[in-house]
């Protein structure tokens, strides 16, 4: 096999140098990113779509106090270019503004979150793993679909005041097992693929499968849920557009604006951005503007506490610094950007979790949800994969996908239990953005159109 | 036709003869260990992004891709790899990455290609004004006078202006001895504005919501969308919102604007008719949809009013090219004739297992990903009457544009949307404004009670962006939409 090769932090770092020697130091900053990713997709009863990709992006940024100027190459070797087009740039769009003074307390130092185990699984094991996986789902008259991926990261900044380098692995699993009109779906991300047990995770969507397979229609109504991970964790993705960021504090819109301090959700949920305290998801201890992240804790104890925030929006704010948060989105304007989102687990097992329901539902996850009212937190999706009747404390008969339209705050208000097992999911469009929660068990949800 | 400058330092890193060896070169590899098949797709994109938004200094970005990607197909099996460029990462490791992708497979594969002739050729996207030779200063004062006069409004708590521009060249060479060469410009803008007042927030944006709106043009698109004419009645119809009640829960007749009507294409056509899709291939993560491959020529779909058609040789449209991402030609296809299911946006692989020649959907996001069933540019066919008419026709009920949020099942089914705003129609004539409309209802039943469609003069076309596969890669399609008559639709969904 081809050997993934790093780059290294010298050959990085040495080339943010470059660039930042002509794009004219104080007030010029730089990042590159490289992802080499193996990932083995299947469907169908055969891999269908293996990919070995590599991204690389080193950016260059020049900030003189009118404006930010990137410019960005895949080209490592044209570093220098990219710093001297930065500066031509910033110099057009703040013509006359001195360069502006570098942030201090950037992040100095290599750190690590490799790990061998992930490093290693390559294209035959996953190929095996899945060939596993749609054998058995064959056998079980059933069909496995999913993907299996390992991606090798490496991350440098520098600017006037410092230089930090990360390399490290990032193992993901996805299994949807269709049996009949039901289906199961497994997934998991990590640093380590050991830790993911992703055997387990295909015995058990085969499992959930097969107990879903003939699931009945569901009258429109309210019921207590218990709420698996990946639903949680959908949730979780919406905390970036509920105003839990910078630029919403300083627009005066959502939950730190306008609910700073107050109840808005149950004492059992705490909601942190930490990239620092555990491996939890895919922490990154520094940001694309080379600043320490620092932990946000969003909910604590079900109260409104803090937003992300960056080096812009801390500027504008007064009084705040960056918490670590710069975010650039594909075709979008930047933004600060929670990316290690993590609802803190519970001590109860999703058992225990389903015990206390006499009557109502178990729903492992949700499908296309989207935000429907920002500043209320309502969000609509349907249910998606096995979702199960729970009557007097025990999973009962599968029912089908439902439609809900419904308040991530008020569920996370209704919350009486939370679960013990967290489960990581990606945030979509986010780079690196990671959200990882425990099953909740909630009174009252509300199924169908309203 | 012009053509972009080429003395910046941005302009094309390879000569069209080292990007012909390059691609060649991991093709013949390829075919050297044991590849039946191959192609290799060297791309290079510059693309070019200014925002203003408030709480933040203007953000100007420059960003240069250039990678090669080699797909082969070796004893049955596929395999991709992809590598960006430079001097020190030669392209032939894309080329060995694929072959090792598709070794690395166990069980049984029993991928087949048929044959076709090689397709060579060359396209440039037409263009008046080229982008990047547009003054920085002018592109600035754009932005900067939109977001200053937004903000200057009482009740707007924030706004984002943004111009974009993209520039790439596609360069594919196959074993089948296909040599294409596709020059691609793309230029948009984006306007949203929000106003608050006691705790209400509404959003108002033009010329879209999602991402704004982008067109396979130049500088000049930018001129026609008229931004700065445009923001009145943006900033008007925002503070407007805070005062308009909520639309209530019920069934009523509507007429969506094309805006909206692209977005129902978008999500309950162009994704529902994707074949890899119909046939599983994305069954673990996007989903499958309600169509079935051999209900081709039964399948009612909509009402007889309803025509759409693929066709990706449409000007000025962002899903427009000349061949697709797997070398194909690009040829108008009619997806859903008067209602029927007529066809499907196909790759050669999944149109062989119905025997049809491909519908050349096969689409990749840049040089790095494998290429997948994505739309093209899908639209609507006009019917007749301008939106005047089509109130009229509706008589009572409620005319619904632009999306606020967007939801539908795996199967593309069951969907629910929002709308940025909500004019109440009485005897033909808009009276007044609701905020938080929301409609939904399933597919087939929705497209079945279309009455009418619009007449050629109040057709559109929007560009946006869509998400797709595993790991997600960005196709970047469009639609043409006129406003659509629909009976009996559920409204006020989403409470």
């Amino acid at each position: 096999m081809i050997a993934a090769r790093l780059r290294g932090r010298d050959a990085l770092v040495s080339r943010l140098e470059e660039a930042l020697r002509e794009a004219g130091g104080d007030g010029a900053r730089a990042f590159v990113t490289v992802r080499q990713g193996e990932h083995t997709r299947f469907a169908g009863g055969r891999v269908h779509q293996p990919q070995a990709v590599e991204e690389v992006q080193l950016m260059v940024t020049v900030d003189r106090g009118g404006g930010a100027a990137r410019v960005a190459t895949s080209r490592l070797e044209d570093a220098r270019a990219a710093g001297a087009e930065a500066l031509r740039r910033a110099a057009a769009l703040s013509p006359g503004h001195p360069p502006e003074e570098g942030a201090p307390g950037a992040a100095s130092g290599s750190f690590s979150h490799w790990h061998e185990d992930t490093a290693a699984w390559d294209a035959g094991a996953r190929s095996q793993l899945a060939s596993v996986a749609m054998t058995l789902a064959r056998a079980a008259g059933a069909t496995a679909n999913g993907m299996l991926s390992r991606v090798l990261v490496e991350m440098a900044t520098a600017g006037s005041t410092g230089s930090a380098y990360l390399r490290a692995t990032e193992a993901a699993a996805t299994l949807l097992v269709r049996q009949g009109a039901g289906s199961a779906y497994r997934g998991d991300l990590g640093r380590s693929v050991e830790q993911m047990a992703v055997e387990e995770l295909v015995r058990s969507a085969l499992a959930e499968a097969a107990a879903a397979r003939d699931p009945e229609p569901l009258p429109p109504g309210t019921y207590d849920v218990v709420l698996g991970p990946l639903a949680v964790g959908d949730m979780l993705t919406f905390f970036g557009g509920m105003g839990f960021t910078g630029d919403a504090v300083a627009a005066g819109a959502g939950a730190v604006a306008t609910r700073k301090g107050q109840p808005v959700a149950s004492e059992l949920v705490t909601v942190a951005d930490d990239a620092l305290s555990a491996e939890v998801g895919l922490p990154i201890p520094f940001d694309i503007e080379g600043m320490p992240k620092v932990q946000v804790p969003m909910l604590d104890r079900g109260r409104v506490r803090g937003a992300v925030f960056d080096l812009g929006t801390a500027r504008a704010a007064g009084g705040t610094k960056t918490t670590g948060h710069a975010h650039i989105g594909r075709e979008e304007a930047p933004c600060p950007t929670p990316a290690n989102l993590i609802l803190r687990p519970g001590s109860s097992t999703t058992a225990e979790l389903i015990q206390g329901v006499d009557d109502g539902l178990y729903i492992s996850r949700f499908h296309y949800t989207r935000m429907v009212d920002p500043e209320a937190s309502t969000f609509t999706g349907v249910t998606r994969d096995a979702a199960f009747r729970i009557r007097e404390g025990r999973l009962a008969g599968p029912v089908a996908s439902s439609r809900f339209t419904e308040e991530v705050l008020g569920i996370m208000r209704r919350t009486d239990g939370v679960g013990s097992q967290l489960v990581s999911q990606p945030i979509m469009n986010v780079w690196n953005g990671v959200a990882s929660a425990p099953s909740l068990r909630v009174r009252g949800f509300r199924l169908g159109f309203r | 036709m012009n053509q972009i400058a080429t003395d910046s330092p941005w302009a094309w890193v390879h000569s069209e003869a080292e990007a012909q060896a390059l691609a060649q070169e991991a093709v013949d590899l390829a075919l050297g260990r044991g590849a039946t098949y191959a192609d290799a797709r060297l791309v290079e994109v510059v693309e070019e992004r200014l925002y203003a938004a408030s709480g933040r200094e203007p953000d100007w970005r420059l960003e240069q891709v250039v990678g090669l990607g080699v797909r082969v197909l070796l004893k049955g099996a596929w395999g991709f790899g992809s590598r960006v460029l430079g001097p020190a990462t030669q392209g032939i490791e894309a080329a060995l990455a694929a072959v090792e992708m598709a070794e690395a497979q166990v069980g049984p594969s029993s991928a087949v290609l048929d044959p076709l002739p090689a397709a060579s050729g060359r396209f440039r996207t037409p263009f008046a004004v080229d982008p990047y030779a547009v003054p920085a200063a002018a592109k600035h004062d754009l932005v900067a006078g939109l977001l200053e006069e937004a903000l200057a409004t009482p009740e707007v708590t924030r706004a984002v202006a943004g111009v974009n521009a993209k520039r790439q060249r596609r360069c594919f060479a196959s074993s089948e001895g296909s040599w294409q060469v596709q020059e691609l410009l793309e230029t948009g803008g984006l306007l949203q504005v929000w106003a608050a007042r006691d705790g209400e927030v509404q959003r108002r944006s033009y010329p879209n919501s999602f991402h704004g709106n982008t067109a396979a043009a130049g500088w000049e698109y930018l001129t026609e969308l008229r931004l700065p004419a445009e923001l009145p009645r943006v900033v008007d119809e925002a503070r407007a919102l805070l005062r308009a009640p909520i639309l209530a829960a019920g069934t009523s007749d509507l007429v969506l604007g094309p805006a909206m009507t692209a977005l129902q294409i978008h999500e309950s056509c162009g994704h529902a008719l994707e074949l890899d899709r119909i046939f599983g291939d994305e069954a673990g993560f996007a989903g499958t949809s309600f169509i079935r491959a051999e209900e081709r020529g039964r399948m009612r779909y909509g009402s007889e009013a309803v025509t759409v058609v693929a066709d990706p040789t449409t000007p000025r449209a962002r899903g427009s090219f000349a061949f697709d991402d797997e070398g194909q030609p690009a040829r108008p296809a009619v997806l859903i004739e008067k209602g029927i299911v007529n066809d499907f946006l196909s790759s050669r692989e999944t149109a062989q297992r119905i025997g049809r020649p491909t519908t050349a959907a096969m689409r990749a996001d840049g040089h790095s990903f494998m290429p997948l069933c994505f739309s093209t540019h899908v639209g609507i066919q006009p019917g007749e009457g301008d939106l005047d008419a089509l109130l009229e026709r509706l008589g009572d009920g409620y005319y619904l544009d632009m999306d606020r949020s967007w939801s539908i099942d795996e199967r593309r089914l069951n969907f629910q949307f929002g709308t940025e705003v909500a004019w109440e129609v009485r005897r033909g004539r808009r009276t007044r404004l609701y905020r938080n409309a929301s409609y939904g209802g399933v597919t087939p039943e929705f497209w079945g009670s279309v009455e009418a469609v619009g007449g050629p003069e109040t057709l559109q076309v929007f560009g946006l962006p869509c998400g797709k596969g595993e790991p997600k890669q960005w196709g970047f399609v469009s639609h043409g939409a006129a406003p659509i008559l629909v009976r009996g639709v559920r409204i006020g969904v989403a409470g």
